[in-house]
């Protein structure tokens, strides 16, 4: 029996609203976030939501209003049908690309015909770490070690020779392309409005690039986690590992590093026969890949990932055209176009989460979304999404259109 | 059992458990558990007992677990319920329905402290020596019964790790400010007076964590700020250890973890952690040096000793030379009440010592109080002559020599100074290195001559290294024992050879580092090597604090005695010296760069960037750069192993313990191990001496392993019973 392919048929999400008391999006329950991403992708496609098999939904924090399986709960409040069952996975920062490659080879293995995946993350609602875990353990430190992500970024860039002046002059260009894109109305195809009860609407474009930053404004910001990491000693904990660094560098600061905000994003994955009611495909997925890398650095797992994505589509590096690489903090994309030798030129061409912000459990879903419009205005092919996680893992996944 | 613990009850309905084990000291153990729960279980049951005072029969409270008990334990499962009793029992005591306080009419320390703690109330004397604290961690532990759950709950998460992770103690006026004393009462009477009057005032006492309104004094490890805490409290932990200390962190586990549950639970949770580290490799040998090696070189145990009343005849005391160390020693024994004369052949030296020694004096004083300040400090001075003839030297009954090191000028003075002394008197050099026999040819009597190797700062360093030379009697070092005694150091016995025992092993670790870094090791590397190793200093900080030149010196004079030399290192160092002019801290550059201290002298700032060029240093390969590192550590310390076993072979070492509380206490070896000795044992003989053998063959023969070790090695002996 072949193999089916899994389709991607459309995809949608909400604008990213800036992730603080003072956000767009913060008089909007994560719920009806994601409810009505869901919504939108049912009217486009003309969705029966009794055919679909799954909503398979990341979210980081699960707890508070993000708990008890939200992806469940917001198919019901978006008036699905019943027979629409719901999870919710938490894969970190990689969660809404891990719904999509779940979706996927639920699909491509057969089990599931029509599958809705996505991810939804309210980071002004719910705090990010409010959820706990083990990762907070004094003893898991003392057996695994973990330090703050921000720490692991400096100490990445420390390691690799990335300096303060390269992540600015990065986060920059994230600025320039994000406000170019949204000039150029690169991400309307996608963006649902999210509206308040009466239907007024609350934001209907991302929230957070700040077109009129420059160069001299992001240099003179300050490090974020240098008081952490020297004052607090938190930098210590990583010598256990990287005897040899004598000093991290700290170079991220709230500019070069991704924005928190609010964000929802639905994904429409089916195989060929799903056709025959959705309508005409735009891509299929080609390969999807994890890695799990030293959870200290944590950040290291793109690299990998997309090594073994490539390798499992029997692809090169130089057969993709688009990639999105996500920038939690710019040292990432920064080292990884380092190792790869990829040009800047075809990577985060809409900019990044450094603009336009992380939606943690939504993020690989947008990020799959950006990569998808940007690939059908340019009249390109292939793309390869790519995130790091936390605890050390990466994922990547490859689209192709059709 | 009567004897241990006895109940007595009042007209008032108030019954006193006095504790008061046979012997001097109240320690825990299966027979003190079973006596206090019995009296415990008797005073719950009288309908006359209205509340209960525990108190002390002896002079100290309760100095905490009985180590004999301790080091007796190997079954994990007999253990934990043993120390599960004492949890239950602990545990009865605050919920028995009875008010009970606790009166500290002496030290609470460890599992005393927390029979205080299991108390609705404690009430301590007003007195400096009285000292409470939970201290374990020094002894590779953690309190284990309770201390760790009940802390936390009273006087919050942060103050009480700040306490339990540096097991510190407390004077009881510093205890009530710090809250683990409730109140201080002037006499032992009036300490029973209040524990009294409390228990009959408080007839409902409940403690604040069986209360149903407990709540965590803030912040709560439960909120967000709390695990922020927790979180940095285990950033400085292992800045301070580098991982080598599993006790401090499973405090901090255990705090954590017990936070969330359940207090009996919780309770349990400390149990199960104590006992793992009880019956660790590290807890044993910790417990072996810290305490038994050390109680014994305190009392002197095995070494020379004056008849009983005997007087060690030394009143007047000569310090030569007002450098950092004499001026330290003439401070230290006119504070100690001898008359002192310290000279010098130059001025600018002796003012400079009579600096330090005013300031000394005047920072000593000032602990005790304004009143008693000036008088003090004036005694000290009025017992010290600063001079620069050697007339006031006449009549002293002994010297301490602390002149530059040269054999030639110690044997002049020597000699000059000689005929100036009181009948009978000791001459003593405090030379770091210079064989004591060869530098007594110069001394009319080398009976009466005798190392004292005292560690700079001498105020704070706790280390006598008494050395004897070939002729030097029993009388001699029994009238130096005596002076030790009095000056509260802590001695080791060891004979004479260039570098006696600590100099040696120090040499040999430190000039180690200087060799991995001339070999092109990445001295960041190094550095870490050492920490993780455990050293309590990494070795190029060393090298700057004591500085490269005399680095350098000690290099040159050890190859002139020893026919021993490292010449790669020998060159970086004249390289550091005379081409970079890097001298060390002092100058504010050496290994590492420095900027200005706001505090006065310099800070480190890291590696000095040229090092690297300088010693043709080799990238770290990321990939193996954890497995170097550890590499490093080994090599550092078998530097150290093999020198410490080959002064068994040269006859330094008199006995095991010297070699244990030598490096310990003197050089800062690695205390994570309990010392060299433990070291070998926990390695087996075996091992050590293939692996000395496998680095002698790369490195050269400073790894050759010691005949002793050899023996050993073929017949599976150890120093120390496991």
């Amino acid at each position: 029996m072949p193999v089916p392919d899994a389709w991607i048929y459309d995809a949608v999400r909400s604008p990213r609203g800036r992730g603080k008391e003072n956000g767009a999006l913060y008089v909007t329950r994560p719920i009806d976030l994601l409810a009505q991403s869901l919504d939108a992708l049912r009217q486009r496609r003309d969705l029966d939501t009794a055919a679909v098999d799954d909503v398979v939904i990341g979210c980081v924090t699960q707890t508070g209003e993000q708990g008890a399986c939200i992806a469940r709960f917001a198919a019901l409040q978006a008036g699905w049908d019943f027979d629409a069952p719901g999870v919710t996975l938490n894969r970190f920062c990689g969660s809404g690309l891990e719904a999509i490659n779940h979706a996927a080879a639920m699909v491509a293995s057969g089990f599931h015909d029509i599958v809705v995946a996505g991810g939804v993350e309210s980071m002004s609602r719910v705090r990010m770490g409010s959820d706990g875990g083990a990762i907070w353990d004094a003893e898991t430190q003392w057996s695994v070690g973990a330090v703050p992500q921000g720490v692991s970024a400096d100490l990445l860039a420390t390691l690799h020779g990335i300096d303060r002046a390269q992540a600015d002059a990065f986060a920059l260009r994230s600025q320039q392309r994000a406000a170019a894109a949204q000039a150029a109305g690169a991400f309307d195809r996608t963006l649902v409005p999210v509206r308040d009860p009466s239907g007024l609407v609350l934001l209907d474009r991302d929230e957070l690039p700040r077109a009129d930053t420059t160069i001299e404004k992001l240099n003179a910001l300050k490090a974020s986690f240098e008081v952490m990491g020297t004052q607090f000693g938190l930098d210590n904990l990583t010598r256990r590992r990287y005897p040899q660094v004598e000093k991290i560098r700290h170079i991220h600061t709230a500019g070069n590093s991704s924005g928190i905000v609010d964000g929802a994003a639905a994904v429409l994955v089916g195989n060929a026969a799903a056709g025959a009611t959705l309508g005409r495909p735009r891509a299929r997925v080609r390969a999807v890949a994890l890695s799990g890398e030293e959870p200290l650095i944590m950040l290291t797992g793109p690299l990998s990932a997309t090594q073994r994505a490539l390798k499992k589509a029997g692809m090169s590096i130089h057969d993709i055209d688009l990639f999105e690489v996500n920038e939690a903090f710019a040292a990432v994309p920064l080292w990884w176009m380092q190792a790869l030798g990829v040009p800047e030129e075809k990577v985060n061409v809409n900019g990044g989460a450094i603009a336009l912000g992380h939606p943690l459990g939504a993020t690989g879903a947008v990020l799959l979304a950006t990569a998808l419009d940007a690939l059908e205005d340019r009249g390109l092919s292939t793309a390869l999404i790519t995130l790091c996680i936390g605890g050390g893992m990466g994922i990547a996944t490859i689209i192709e259109r059709v | 059992m009567e004897n241990i613990v006895s109940l007595q009850t009042d007209s008032d309905g108030v019954a006193t458990l006095l504790l008061k084990m046979p012997g001097r000291a109240n320690k825990i153990n299966a027979a003190f558990g079973a006596a206090l729960h019995a009296a415990v279980e008797a005073a719950l049951a009288d309908p006359a007992v209205k509340g209960i005072v525990i108190a002390s029969g002896h002079k100290d409270f309760c100095v905490g677990a009985d180590l004999d008990f301790l080091m007796s334990a190997d079954d994990p499962a007999a253990f934990l319920a043993a120390v599960l009793d004492l949890t239950r029992l602990y545990r009865r005591i605050e919920q028995g329905g009875k008010p009970v306080a606790c009166a500290l009419t002496g030290s609470a320390l460890g599992g005393g402290y927390e029979l205080a703690l299991a108390c609705h109330h404690r009430v301590a004397l007003g007195d400096a020596r009285v000292q409470v604290g939970l201290p374990e961690v020094n002894l590779g532990v953690i309190p284990g019964a309770g201390g760790t759950q009940r802390l936390p709950r009273m006087i919050g998460v942060q103050a009480a790790l700040e306490n339990i992770l540096q097991g510190k103690i407390l004077r009881a006026p510093d205890a009530l400010t710090a809250g683990f004393v409730d109140a201080l009462a002037a006499t032992p009477a009036d300490v029973l007076a209040a524990c009294r009057a409390w228990v009959l005032a408080n007839p409902g006492a409940k403690q604040p964590w069986d209360r149903a309104d407990f709540a965590w004094p803030a912040p709560s490890p439960l909120s967000e700020e709390g695990r922020n805490i927790l979180m940095v409290a285990c950033a400085m932990l292992y800045q301070k250890t580098s991982g080598v200390f599993p006790a401090p962190e499973a405090v901090i586990s255990v705090v954590q973890q017990g936070a969330a549950l359940q207090f009996d639970r919780a309770l349990e949770v400390e149990a199960r952690a104590f006992v793992k580290l009880a019956l660790s490799p590290q807890a044993r040998d910790m417990i072996r040096t810290f305490w038994f090696h050390r109680t014994a070189a305190e009392r002197h145990e095995g070494l020379p000793a004056l008849p009983a009343g005997a007087d060690a005849g030394i009143q007047k005391i000569a310090v030569l030379g007002a450098g950092m160390m004499g001026a330290g020693l003439a401070f230290l024994c006119a504070q100690r009440g001898y008359t002192v004369v310290l000279k010098d052949i130059s001025q600018a030296a002796l003012d400079a010592g009579m600096a330090h020694v005013r300031a000394e004096a005047a920072r000593t004083a000032r602990r005790k109080g304004e009143a008693r300040a000036e008088a003090e400090a004036a005694a000290i001075l009025a017992r010290l002559t600063p001079t620069l003839d050697d007339e006031p030297i006449r009549g002293s009954d002994l010297v301490i020599e602390a002149v530059i090191e040269d054999m030639a000028i110690k044997h002049r003075v020597t000699r000059a100074l000689e005929p100036l002394l009181a009948p009978g008197a000791i001459w003593a050099s405090n030379t770091s290195a210079l064989p004591i026999t060869r530098l007594a040819e110069a001394f009319s009597d080398p009976a009466r001559f005798v190392g004292l190797h005292f560690f700079s700062p001498v105020e704070k360093m706790p280390l006598l290294e008494i050395i004897a030379g070939a002729q030097t009697s029993e009388q001699t070092l029994a009238r130096s024992l005596d002076l030790c005694r009095r000056l509260n150091k802590l001695p080791i016995l060891v004979n004479d050879g260039y570098g006696f025992f600590t100099s040696r092993v120090f040499a040999a670790y430190i000039l180690e580092g200087v060799q991995l870094v001339a070999e092109g090791h990445e001295p960041v590397l190094v550095e870490q090597a050492a920490r993780q190793a455990g050293m309590v200093v990494p070795p190029l900080q060393v090298f700057d604090e004591v500085s490269l030149r005399l680095g350098r010196h000690v290099l040159d004079q050890a190859a002139e005695y020893t026919g021993r030399n490292l010449p790669a290192a020998r060159q970086l160092l004249i390289d550091m010296v005379d081409t970079h002019a890097r001298v060390g801290r002092v100058e504010g550059r050496g290994f590492y760069q420095y900027t200005p201290s706001s505090r006065g002298g310099f800070k480190r700032a890291g590696i000095w960037s040229g090092l690297r060029d300088l010693a043709k240093t080799r990238p770290v390969d990321p990939v193996r750069a954890v497995a170097d590192t550890a590499a490093l550590s080994r090599r550092l310390l078998l530097a150290q192993i093999a020198e410490v076993a080959r002064c068994f072979d040269d006859g330094i070492l008199r006995q095991p313990r010297d070699a244990e509380v030598g490096a310990i206490f003197g050089i800062g070896f690695a205390p994570n191990t309990g010392g060299p000795l433990a070291w070998i044992d926990r390695q087996g003989a075996a091992g050590v001496v293939a692996e000395l053998e496998a680095l002698e063959a790369l490195h050269g023969e400073r790894f050759s392993p010691a005949k002793r070790l050899r023996e050993m090695a073929s017949k599976g002996e150890r120093f120390f019973a496991g």
